[in-house]
C-alpha cells in the first residue's frame, strides 16, 4: 500500500505540472492581454503600455512561465493581475466556501441518491423502481441554473423561508452558515439524485442477480442479512466511483450555482479568473481544483479496496 | 419691477462675457429653463444666481424630477445595495467599470457632479470660470474639507491628483480623456484653495472632465501613493469611511464624522454596505426577497418583474448610452454611403426601444447627439423605417441584387438581439448578414486597428456608455485619427467641426455646429446610432432620496428610510 501510495503522489505531482502548464499556455493563446482587460477598450494605448509593464505581463511568455513555476514550486502562487492581492488570500477562503457548500449537498444528496437506488434496485420493474428512475432522470436533465432559479424564486422570494444568496453575513455562526446554504444545496440534490440512484440501482441489480447472493440465499441467511453483508458491499462499489467524482465537481465546477446564489467560491473564482485573463489566479485555482480531484479519486481507490477484497493494489506490486 | 430690474443689471454687471450672452439667449428664447441652469452650471454660474436670472426672464426653476424619488427621510439606518462587481481592485487610476466607479464614489468626491440631468454642481469646487476661450479653467476650492486620515484638502491635493490622471506615461483609465485637451503641466496651484486648468486646446465643456462623469479623478491626498494600495484605507473626502473591505464580495463603510457636510446632517443613514453581484439575475431576485434596499442598475430585458412590481420603486434616468452598428466606409459593400442609408432605412427604431427596453429608451438619428445633451438640435428630421427607400438606395448603388457581409460583436446585454434583428432588417431588401457573436473578450481583442474585431470589421456593434458630453462620442469613433474609428470614416469637413464644437463655449454655438453635425452624419451614415437607453435603478418603495446617475454612480448622501 505504501508504495502504491508513494506512486501515485508522483503521479499526482505529474499531472499537477502537466496541468498547470495546459492552463498557462491555453490561457495564453486566448486574445486581448491583460491591461487592456484591466482598463477596458477604451483606455489609451499608453495606459495600457504602462499597466502591462507594471504587472510584468510585457515578459516574453517562456519568463512569465518560468517565474510563475519557480515561485509555484515553493509554495507561492503569486498576486492576483486584476485585484492585486496575493491568489493564496482570494484561493483560501473560496476553497473553504466551496467545501461548506459541497458538504451540505454531500450530505443531503448521497444518503438520499444511494437509498432511492437501493429502494429501486430491490424493486425492480414494479412502479416503486419506475418512480425513482423516472423521476429522478427527469430532475438530472433540467439545468441546474434552471434549478436555481425556480427554489430560489418559490423559496426565497414568494414564501421568504430561506435566503436568497448563499453568502452569509460576515462573522456568521456555523448553524446560520448552514441556513444559507440550503437552498443552493437544493438544485444539486436534483441534479445529482437520479445519477446516483441510478448508478445505486444498477449496482444493487448486478449483486442481487450474483452467483454469491443466490448461494448465500440457499444457505438460508435471511433477506435483510444477504442484502446488507453481500448485495450493499458489492452493490454500492461502482457507487463509490460515481461520487468521488461529484465530489471534485461540487467543489470546483459549481460556476452557474455559485454565480445564481451569489457565492465565493472556487467556480465562481475559475470563471472570473479566465475572463480577466488573471494568470496567477486562474493556474492557483485550477492547481486547487485538481489537488481536490486527484484527493477524493485516491480516498475512493482506498475505500474500493478496503470494501472489495478482491482488490489489493499494494499486493499487486 | 424697477427694483427686479435693478438688481438684474446688477447681477450682469458681475457677470462674465460668455455667462451675459448665456442670459441673453435665455431673454431671446433661444434657450429654454432647463438648457440655461445646465449650461449656467457648466460655466461655474451659482444655483441662487441662475435661478434668479430664470425668474426675472419669467421662467420658473422648479425642480425637474425625471423620475427619482424624493422624500423626507428618517435618521439613522443601515442600507444595502448590490452593485456590479468590481472588475478588479479598486485602484482611481485603473477602474474602468460601473462596480469600480460606484465604490470610488461613496469615500471619494470629485471636483463637481454631474447629475442626473446633466447639470453640474461644486462639491470640492466652489465656484468655477474660463478666461475668453476657454482655454484655462479656474476652480476655487471649497476650504474646511478634510480628508478621512484628517489632513485638510488644499489646491496641493487637487495638482497631484490631476497629474497623475493626465500623466502621458502614467497607467490612468482618465487619460483618453485627457488626451490632448490637459497635460501635468497645465495642473498650476493658484493658491491654496485655487487651481488653474491650462488647457492643451479650448474646451468649452471642461468642466466635465473634472466632474464624475471622469469617474476616476476622486481627489486624492497629495501625499497617496499612487503605486499602493487604495482599498487599505480607501483615501477621500466623502460621506462614507470604510469599515471592512472583502474583495470580491462587499465593502462597509460608516458615516465619516468629519465629513465637510456633517454639520447639516449628512449622510443620512449611519451605514452603508455595497454587496457586488457577477452577473444581474441574482441582485435582481434579491432585491424581489428584500435582502437588498436598492439595486443600483439593472437592465429593462432581465429586470421586466422590476418595472411592473408596485412594491418596486424604478428611477429612470435618460441617458446618452448606446450601441453603435459600425460599417466600414472603406470596404465592400458599404463603399458607396447608399448602401449605408439604406441599411440604417431598414431599422425600425420604435420597434427595438419597446421590444428590447420596454419603452425604457429613445430612438437615435445616426449621430452621438442624444435627445439628452442641451446642445442636440432636435429639428433635424429623425430618421424613420422606409423600406421602399431602401430598396430605390441599393437599386441606385448597384445592389439590388442582395450582398453578403459578416456583422462581429459581443455576447452580452440586448446586443445579440439587436444583431438577430439587423439581420432581419436586411433580409427584407435579399442582403445577407452572418453574425460573429463571440465573448468580449474577443470582440475588443487588443483594441488597436489589426488586432482587433472592434476595430477591424466590415460591420459590427459596440456599446458605449453614458457620457455628460458627447464630446468623446464625437472624437475618437469619427474623426479621422480617432483611435476607436471602426468605420474607418475619414471627412476633413467632420474633422473640422468636431473641432469647433469642442472649442465652442455657449450654447448657441454648440447647437449651430451640432445641427452641421448632424445633418453631416445622417447623409454619410458612417453609424448606425439606433437608441440611446435609460439608467434603471431600482429600490424598496419605503426607501427615498437616492441619487444614481446614467454613468453608475450611486450617491447615497442623503437617501434614507421613510417608514
Amino acid at each position: 500500500m505504501a508504495r502504491f501510495l508513494l506512486r501515485r503522489f508522483g503521479l499526482a505531482l505529474l499531472t499537477l505540472w502537466l496541468l498547470a502548464t495546459i492552463v498557462f499556455l491555453g490561457a495564453h493563446v486566448l486574445p486581448g492581454d491583460v491591461g487592456r482587460r484591466i482598463l477596458g477598450p477604451f483606455a489609451a494605448p499608453g495606459a495600457v503600455k504602462a499597466l502591462n509593464h507594471e504587472l510584468g505581463t510585457d515578459q516574453p511568455i517562456p519568463l512569465q512561465y518560468w517565474h510563475w513555476l519557480s515561485s509555484a514550486a515553493r509554495g507561492r502562487l503569486g498576486e492576483s493581475l486584476s485585484f492585486r492581492v496575493p491568489v493564496s488570500s482570494l484561493l483560501g477562503p473560496a476553497l473553504l466556501n466551496s467545501l461548506k457548500l459541497a458538504l451540505v449537498a454531500f450530505v443531503l444528496v448521497v444518503p438520499l441518491g444511494v437509498l432511492g437506488g437501493v429502494v429501486a434496485g430491490l424493486a425492480d420493474g414494479r412502479p416503486l423502481d419506475r418512480l425513482v428512475t423516472v423521476g429522478g432522470l427527469s430532475a438530472t436533465v433540467v439545468p441546474e441554473f434552471v434549478w436555481s432559479i425556480v427554489v430560489i424564486l418559490v423559496f426565497a422570494v414568494k414564501l421568504r423561508l430561506l435566503p436568497v444568496t448563499a453568502q452569509a453575513p460576515l462573522g456568521s455562526g456555523p448553524l446560520t452558515q448552514f441556513h444559507y446554504l440550503i437552498l443552493p444545496a437544493f438544485p444539486l440534490v436534483f441534479v445529482l439524485f437520479g445519477y446516483i440512484a441510478r448508478i445505486t440501482r444498477a449496482g444493487m441489480i448486478e449483486a442481487l442477480e450474483a452467483d454469491y447472493t443466490r448461494t448465500a440465499v440457499l444457505k438460508g441467511i435471511s433477506r435483510r442479512a444477504v442484502i446488507a453483508r453481500h448485495v450493499l458491499r458489492n452493490g454500492l462499489l461502482p457507487t463509490i466511483a460515481v461520487v468521488a467524482t461529484q465530489t471534485g465537481y461540487l467543489i470546483g465546477g459549481l460556476v452557474v450555482i455559485e454565480l445564481i446564489f451569489n457565492y465565493q467560491g472556487i467556480g465562481q473564482l475559475v470563471y472570473l479568473s479566465a475572463q480577466k485573463k488573471d494568470f496567477p489566479l486562474l493556474q492557483g485555482t485550477v492547481l486547487v481544483i485538481g489537488i481536490v480531484y486527484l484527493t477524493v479519486t485516491l480516498l475512493a481507490d482506498i475505500t474500493y479496496s478496503l470494501l472489495n477484497p478482491r482488490i489489493r493494489y499494494g499486493s499487486a506490486e | 419691477m424697477d427694483g427686479l430690474q435693478r438688481r438684474f443689471d446688477e447681477v450682469r454687471a458681475d457677470r462674465t462675457e460668455l455667462e451675459n450672452h448665456l442670459i441673453d439667449e435665455l431673454a431671446a428664447g433661444r434657450l429654454t429653463r432647463r438648457d440655461f441652469v445646465r449650461r449656467g452650471t457648466v460655466l461655474g454660474m451659482s444655483a441662487a444666481v441662475l435661478s434668479f436670472v430664470a425668474a426675472a426672464c419669467g421662467k420658473s426653476t422648479t425642480n425637474t424630477n425625471t423620475g427619482g424619488s424624493t422624500g423626507s427621510v428618517k435618521k439613522g439606518g443601515a442600507m444595502t445595495v448590490g452593485i456590479i462587481a468590481p472588475s478588479g481592485a479598486i485602484n482611481p487610476l485603473t477602474v474602468a467599470d460601473e462596480g469600480g466607479l460606484a465604490v470610488l464614489g461613496q469615500a471619494g468626491e470629485y471636483l463637481t457632479w454631474s447629475d442626473k440631468d446633466l447639470k453640474l454642481s461644486g462639491v470640492l469646487a466652489e465656484s468655477w470660470s474660463p478666461n475668453a476661450d476657454a482655454s484655462v479653467w479656474t476652480f476655487k476650492l471649497r476650504q474646511n474639507v478634510t480628508f478621512n486620515d484628517g489632513t485638510s484638502m488644499k489646491a496641493a491635493d487637487v495638482v497631484k491628483t490631476f497629474q497623475a490622471h493626465s500623466d502621458p506615461n502614467g497607467k490612468s483609465n482618465a487619460l483618453s480623456a485627457f488626451s490632448g485637451v490637459l497635460s501635468p503641466h497645465g495642473v498650476q496651484a493658484v493658491d491654496d484653495h485655487t487651481v488653474a486648468f491650462h488647457l492643451d486646446a479650448p474646451n468649452g465643456n471642461f468642466p466635465y472632465l473634472v466632474s464624475s462623469d471622469n469617474y476616476n479623478t476622486i481627489v486624492l491626498p497629495a501625499s497617496y501613493d499612487y503605486a499602493g494600495k487604495y482599498e487599505q484605507k480607501f483615501a477621500g473626502t466623502g460621506p462614507w469611511k470604510m469599515t471592512s473591505f472583502k474583495t470580491g464580495s462587499e465593502v462597509a463603510y460608516e458615516k465619516n464624522p468629519s465629513y465637510w457636510q456633517a454639520s447639516a446632517g449628512f449622510p443620512v443613514l449611519n451605514n452603508l454596505t455595497l454587496k457586488f453581484y457577477d452577473t444581474e439575475q441574482p441582485r435582481i431576485l434579491a432585491l424581489q426577497s428584500k435582502s437588498l434596499d436598492v439595486v443600483s442598475q439593472f437592465s429593462a430585458s432581465t429586470g421586466q418583474q422590476l418595472l411592473s412590481n408596485p412594491s418596486i420603486k424604478v428611477l429612470a434616468l435618460r441617458s446618452s448610452a448606446h450601441r453603435q452598428v459600425h460599417m466600414r466606409t472603406d470596404k465592400e459593400p458599404f463603399t458607396d454611403k447608399l448602401v449605408r442609408q439604406a441599411i440604417a432605412l431598414l431599422i425600425d427604431r420604435p420597434g427595438l426601444v419597446n421590444g428590447l427596453f420596454n419603452g425604457k429608451a429613445e430612438a437615435g438619428n445616426d449621430s452621438p447627439f442624444a435627445a439628452v445633451f442641451p446642445s442636440t438640435d432636435t429639428s433635424v428630421p429623425q430618421r424613420t423605417q422606409n423600406v421602399d427607400q431602401a430598396k430605390q438606395l441599393l437599386a441606385a448603388a448597384g445592389k439590388s441584387g442582395g450582398f453578403t457581409v459578416t456583422l462581429a460583436t459581443w455576447n452580452g446585454y440586448e446586443i445579440p438581439l439587436l444583431a438577430q434583428a439587423i439581420k432581419a432588417a436586411v433580409k427584407q431588401v435579399g442582403g445577407t448578414i452572418n453574425l460573429s457573436i463571440t465573448p468580449p473578450g474577443t470582440y475588443y481583442g487588443d483594441a488597436v486597428f489589426g488586432k482587433s474585431p472592434w476595430l477591424d470589421s466590415t460591420m459590427g456593434i459596440t456599446d458605449y456608455g453614458h457620457r455628460g458630453v458627447p464630446n468623446v462620442f464625437l472624437g475618437a469613433p469619427l474623426t479621422s485619427k480617432g483611435t476607436w474609428n471602426s468605420a474607418h470614416f475619414h471627412n476633413a469637413q467632420y474633422d473640422g467641426l468636431v473641432k469647433q464644437y469642442v472649442a465652442a463655449v455657449d450654447l448657441s454655438s454648440q447647437r449651430a455646429v451640432a445641427k452641421q453635425i448632424e445633418t453631416l452624419l445622417l447623409d454619410e451614415t458612417p453609424i448606425i446610432f439606433p437608441y440611446f437607453y435609460s439608467h434603471l435603478t431600482a429600490t424598496q418603495s419605503n426607501i427615498a432620496n437616492v441619487e444614481p446617475t446614467a454613468m453608475g454612480h450611486i450617491r447615497m448622501l442623503q437617501a434614507g428610510f421613510t417608514s
